[in-house]
């Protein structure tokens, strides 16, 4: 972790229960459970992301599989599991990248920027120029949820 | 009563439909601020209550509040923040083009709720 943006896994659970107990998991029923092991056996075939820019630099990424993101989707827009469609999952992925993003964004130094969300499905986003800082792993519902921090490198591996 | 929910997210527009219906108000939506500018000029009323993401396309939520505050038939509407911008430069900003109140996502339909009661929208019992 860079001295720069020192947030921690707790800082992230934190953030991540707030958006449960708002949006997810209003009674309380269904939490996200964190993963500690075999994190990177975890399949994710959806990934939002936002960027951050400005005084800190990187990416902050919500993962989740498709019965995850359906589930998600269903709670978001009160609608049964089987109406969600493509544009619905899409939404609520970016929606929920953005609330984590933003939030991130909250604990880093000021002058930072977000952006829009971006959604892909399929592979992982690659970021070549930036690390993982920082990870929560979970199960929601039984389905993987992955939410990562990157952090650019700058010259000589600093936060760029 | 009539609220203008603005926010690119159609989940977020629907969370706060049911919200601000629960207390009482109709609700139209706009994707962006631009799209709600010219939505806001094709109405005969200005509604009473605008809710704002500030991270949209096009016209982002701060730059709606500066261009309504310039409009003298749009006085009356009252205009809350719904973002997760919490970082405190951001909310004087905000505060200082115009906007009434701040709301930080994520937050719950009582969280928002009790807001619009502060700023006197909430008609006595429309919440319970």
């Amino acid at each position: 972790m860079s001295d720069v943006a020192a947030l921690r896994v707790e800082d992230l659970q934190e953030i991540v229960e707030q958006v449960w107990s708002s949006y997810l998991d209003p009674e309380g029923i269904e939490p996200l459970l964190p993963v500690y092991d075999d994190i990177d056996g975890m399949k994710t075939d959806m990934h939002a992301s936002v960027s951050i820019t400005g005084t800190w630099h990187g990416h902050v990424v919500v993962a989740c599989n498709e019965p995850a993101a359906k589930n998600c989707s269903a709670a978001f827009l009160a609608m049964e599991v089987d109406e969600v469609g493509e544009a619905d999952m899409m939404d609520v992925l970016g929606e929920l990248a953005n609330i984590v993003g933003g939030n991130v964004k909250s604990m880093l130094p000021p002058g930072c920027f977000v952006s829009l969300p971006t959604v892909v499905t399929g592979e992982a986003p690659h970021y070549p120029s930036a690390e993982p800082v920082c990870q929560l792993a979970g199960t929601w519902m039984g389905d993987p949820f992955v939410i990562t921090m990157w952090q650019s490198r700058g010259d000589g591996g600093e936060a760029a | 009563m009539q609220a203008i929910l603005i926010d690119d997210s159609r989940a977020m527009r629907l969370i706060l439909r049911r919200i601000v219906g629960q207390i009482g108000f109709d609700a139209v939506e706009a994707e962006d601020g631009q799209a709600a500018i010219d939505l806001l000029n094709s109405m005969e009323k200005a509604p009473e209550l605008a809710l704002i993401d500030w991270n949209m396309p096009n016209m982002n939520g701060l730059e709606f509040v500066t261009a309504v505050r310039k409009e003298p038939k749009y006085r009356e509407m009252t205009l809350v923040m719904v973002t997760t911008e919490s970082e405190q430069s951001q909310i004087v900003r905000a505060l200082a083009a115009g906007a009434h109140e701040y709301v930080i996502k994520p937050f719950t339909a009582g969280a928002m709720i009790e807001k619009l009661a502060l700023l006197g929208l909430v008609p006595q019992g429309a919440s319970s």
